[in-house]
This record gives C-alpha cells, structure tokens and sequence, in this order.
C-alpha cells in the first residue's frame, strides 16, 4: 500500500474508533398497500358462486381480504355464534302442540359440554311419552332444538308439517308429535323405542355455518332401540330456505321412511336406489349470500 | 465512509511518437531534445500531477505541460476532458510508454482523493511525497529527493487545515496557493523531513474532516 494510502487507512479507523456507533444502515422502502381491491377475474369462480354461498373468488387487497369481506365473516361468524347459544324457550313445545320432552341435561351449558347426557330422556319425559304418546307407528316424527334453536323455531313446525302430511299421503300411521329440548340425535331410538315405531325421524337445528345458523337436519333410522350407532342412519341436511325447501324436504324424508320400512333396514344397508325420490330437482335461483353488513 | 480512496479516472491516455515542432514548442517541449509526447487526461488534477511527478522517477521524461481546466471535472469540457491535461515529452517513444505506465500505476494505487464527510461532497487530498521527482522539485523549489506534502481542499476546509498542519510538525510551507484556483481548491505544499510530512498531511485531512462534520 502506498505511503498516503497507510497514512489516510490508519486515520479513518482511528476516527472511526471515535465515533460510539457507526451509522445505521438505511432503511429499504417499504411499499404502501395497494388501494383498491382486486377482484378474482376467472370466469369458473363466477359459475361456481351461481351454484353456491361458499367464500369463493372474493379478490384481496394485496395480501389481505378486503374490508367488507372481512366484515362480512365477522358477521356471519356472530348469526353462528348466537344460533349456538340461542335456547329453545321453555314451554315452546306444549304452546306448538308437541308432547314435550328433554334430556337429562341441566342447562344449555351441559347440553353443549356433555353430548352424552343429551342423548338420553329424563325421568319425567319417559312417563310423559308413556301416558300420551301413540304406540305401534309407522313413523315417528320428533322436532328438536339440536345445536340451532333458531333454526327448530324457525321451519321446524313447517317441516313436521309436510312430513307428516307426505307420511299420511303414502298410508303411514304418525305417532303424535314430540318435540324434545336440549336434544341430540341418538335421542330418537329412545323415544322411537318408548313408543315401539318402526322409523323414528328427529329433525333438529344442525351446526351453524358460515350465513347458516337456520338450517334443520333429519335423521331417520328404522327400528329405534338404544344402542343404535351412525351407521343405522340416513339424515339430510341443509333444509332452510336457500338450501332444501322444507316442504320439499317433507316429501323426501317421507319416501325414504317408506323405503326403511319396506326393505326393514336402514343406514348403510339401506338401498338408496330404490328409493322412490318423488322430487324433480328442476331449475335452481342463484345462490345469493346474503349480505349482513352494507360495502364500506 | 469518512476517509474512503477516490480513487481518480484516467479518462484518455494516447501517444505522439514523433509530434511536429510547432506543436513540440506550443507545448514548451524542445524539438532538439524531444520527439514524442504522451497525453493524459484524468478527472482528479492534483492526482495526476502527483503521478506526472513519478513517471519523471521511473523513465527519462519530462513533464513539459500540467494544466488544470477551469471549475473540475464537473463542468468539463467533454466526456474525456476531465478536470487536467498532463503532457510528458521524451526524445524515445519507449520512454513515453514506461512513464505512462508508472502514471497508470501511481493513479490506481497511490494518490487520489479522499472523502471528507462520508458523501463524497467534500473531498481532501492530503497526499504524501516520499522522494519529489525533478518536476514537482522544480515546481517547489526544494531539492530532487526531498519529502513534500501535497495538501489540498476546498477553501474555508483548506484554511483551517492548514494552519493545524503547519502547527502538527516542523514543516515549512515552500507554497501556498489560496482560492480561487482553476478547479476552486486551495494547495499547499510542505517541505520538512518524512515523519513530519506525515504528520501534517494526517492532522490536515483529520482537520477537514472536523470542518466537514461541524461546518459552524
């Protein structure tokens, strides 16, 4: 190295070794968000949304959602929430015409912590069955709060209305309604036991999804005995009014309960094939998922 | 970084094996004792005199004609002007060839400027001579062999510099240029013995240093 070169190197680390710290680096630039939202462009994600309510081809902002689709969540997020928590009022089923019974749970609470429990009948729900409930049916029809008693509020009577009028239609004998509180689905093999039917039907709140805290699920199982798994069953779900129409719903559940009762079986046994679906699925309105909070 | 090499930019370099009289006198050559030039430009003037000086050292040239161009590189006068036009002239082209290798050599690894604040908006040339060739001798004045610093930088930074390093050693100023200059830098030049030249180019380039960071 040259003689100036040594002479300026050895300057510049003593002035260096002067200074506390060395200055700090620069800071990169950091890009600001984009400010408008960028709508998903392929065309499939357009048909798929005619066909349903999923959180489908929403676009993002950047690497975000955007705002009114954020909210839109929350909000749908709160409907399942408060479908959850809702309680079928006491008294509901008398006031409706339904013999009432419950489970062995205390509260809502339990009935939430303790699926067991709320697959069984208090005490006072087996004698009340016993006394009033009609014996040797065809088809016993159960409406029940489940997860959603909005929902059972909702298009419950609806629904045990047009089941029980298919039921009669195609000659089945209907045992008296019931309509169960804090119930869970196993609980109709021990009032379709009670009341020695052929077909025990629950129709119940089911989980609350996403913009669906009103949707009613059935479950049918030929011979109801306690003991009865999943397996012995056949249920249908999404019945609101955006998913299966209750009256159609109606129609169905009763051509499948006439199908348990002619091949004596159900569940995983049962041949759908020969079930005689009397409902042509014709045109279909667009699926609309409706919107909870206003576009910012 | 303060202090960091600027290291200069020899922007043309071509040879005159054998140049016309006329232009041999124009340029203070003299036609009876010299027939080629070699040519120079470079962005960093007080760089390049520095390096005309060691070609003298390494080969039988003289530096007949050193000029710096009014107001530095920046304003130039073409991409290839810089800011200096160096002239050696010798009676062999072999002569040229090798002092314009030691100039190439001095302006890559030896004398440049250095940056005074760390942005490269003030910039000192505090450069040390070990031995002066007979150009920068006869230029100031000492003897061939002797120790110079070679002091340089803009006008206030210079004045403060100065006087610390003429303070920082047993030096003697053999001269001093004050602004304004064709490229507006100030120059000095310090004679004494090499420890004492070190002494003043170091406490002058720390004094523009501290000029730089603390301008009032």
């Amino acid at each position: 190295m040259s003689l100036t070169r040594a002479l300026m190197a050895k300057l510049r680390d003593q002035l260096a070794g002067a200074e506390a710290m060395p200055p700090p680096p620069p800071m990169p630039a950091i890009e600001a968000p984009p400010s408008r939202v960028f709508p998903t462009r392929r065309a499939q994600d357009r048909r798929t949304q005619q066909h349903t309510t999923a959180l489908l081809g929403i676009g993002h902002v950047g690497t975000r959602y955007a705002t009114d689709v954020v909210l839109q969540f929350q909000a749908e997020l709160a409907v399942a929430h408060e479908a959850v928590a809702a309680e079928l009022p006491e008294g509901w089923a008398e006031q409706h015409g339904l013999i009432p019974v419950r489970s062995r749970v205390a509260d809502h609470r339990e009935f939430l912590l303790r699926p067991d429990l709320g697959r069984r009948l208090d005490d006072a729900s087996v004698a009340r069955l016993r006394e009033r409930a009609l014996q040797d049916v065809d088809v016993q029809i159960i409406l029940a709060d489940g997860l959603s008693a909005v929902a059972c509020e909702g298009a419950g009577l609806a629904l045990v209305e047009a089941m029980e009028q298919a039921c009669l239609a195609r000659g089945l004998r209907v045992g008296a309604r019931v309509g169960a509180r804090f119930a869970r689905v196993w609980l109709e093999d021990e009032i379709g036991q009670l009341t020695n039917a052929k077909v025990a039907a629950i129709l119940l709140g089911e989980r609350p999804g996403l913009g669906t805290g009103d949707g009613l699920s059935a479950y049918l199982v030929y011979g109801p005995k306690v003991g009865n798994t999943d397996g012995d069953r056949n249920m249908m779900s999404n019945i609101h009014a955006r998913g299966m129409p209750p009256a159609d719903a109606g129609v169905r559940l009763a051509a499948l309960a006439a199908a348990m009762i002619a091949q004596r079986t159900s569940g995983v046994t049962l041949d759908l094939a020969k079930v005689d679906a009397p409902i042509e699925r014709g045109y279909r309105a667009p699926q609309v998922r409706q919107r909870l909070v206003e576009r910012p | 970084m303060i202090l960091e090499p600027i290291v200069p930019t020899i922007l043309s370099v071509r040879r005159l094996p054998n140049a016309d009289a006329a232009l041999l006198t124009a340029y203070g050559a003299d036609p009876s004792r010299h027939a080629a030039l070699g040519l120079v430009t470079c962005d960093q003037d007080d760089a390049l005199y520095v390096a005309l000086d060691e070609a003298t050292k390494h080969a039988p040239v003289d530096v007949v004609f050193a000029r710096s161009f009014y107001a530095g590189a920046a304003h130039a006068s073409g991409r290839l002007s810089g800011e200096i036009l160096g002239v050696l002239a010798a009676a062999e082209p072999q002569a040229i060839d090798d002092g314009l290798a030691a100039v190439e050599r001095c302006l890559a690894h030896d004398a440049c400027f250095y940056d005074a604040d760390g942005k490269r908006t003030v910039t000192v040339f505090p450069h040390v001579v070990g031995a002066v060739g007979h150009y920068l001798a006869r230029e100031a004045g000492i003897a061939v062999g002797e120790p110079l610093a070679y002091l340089v930088a803009p006008p206030l930074e210079f004045t403060i510099a100065l006087d610390a390093a003429l303070k920082a050693a047993d030096v003697r100023a053999v001269k001093i240029t004050p602004p304004p200059t064709e490229t507006n830098f100030a120059c000095a030049w310090l004679t004494g013995d090499l420890d004492a030249c070190q002494a003043a180019a170091e406490a002058f380039a720390a004094a523009v240093v501290d000029v730089a960071a603390r301008p009032r």
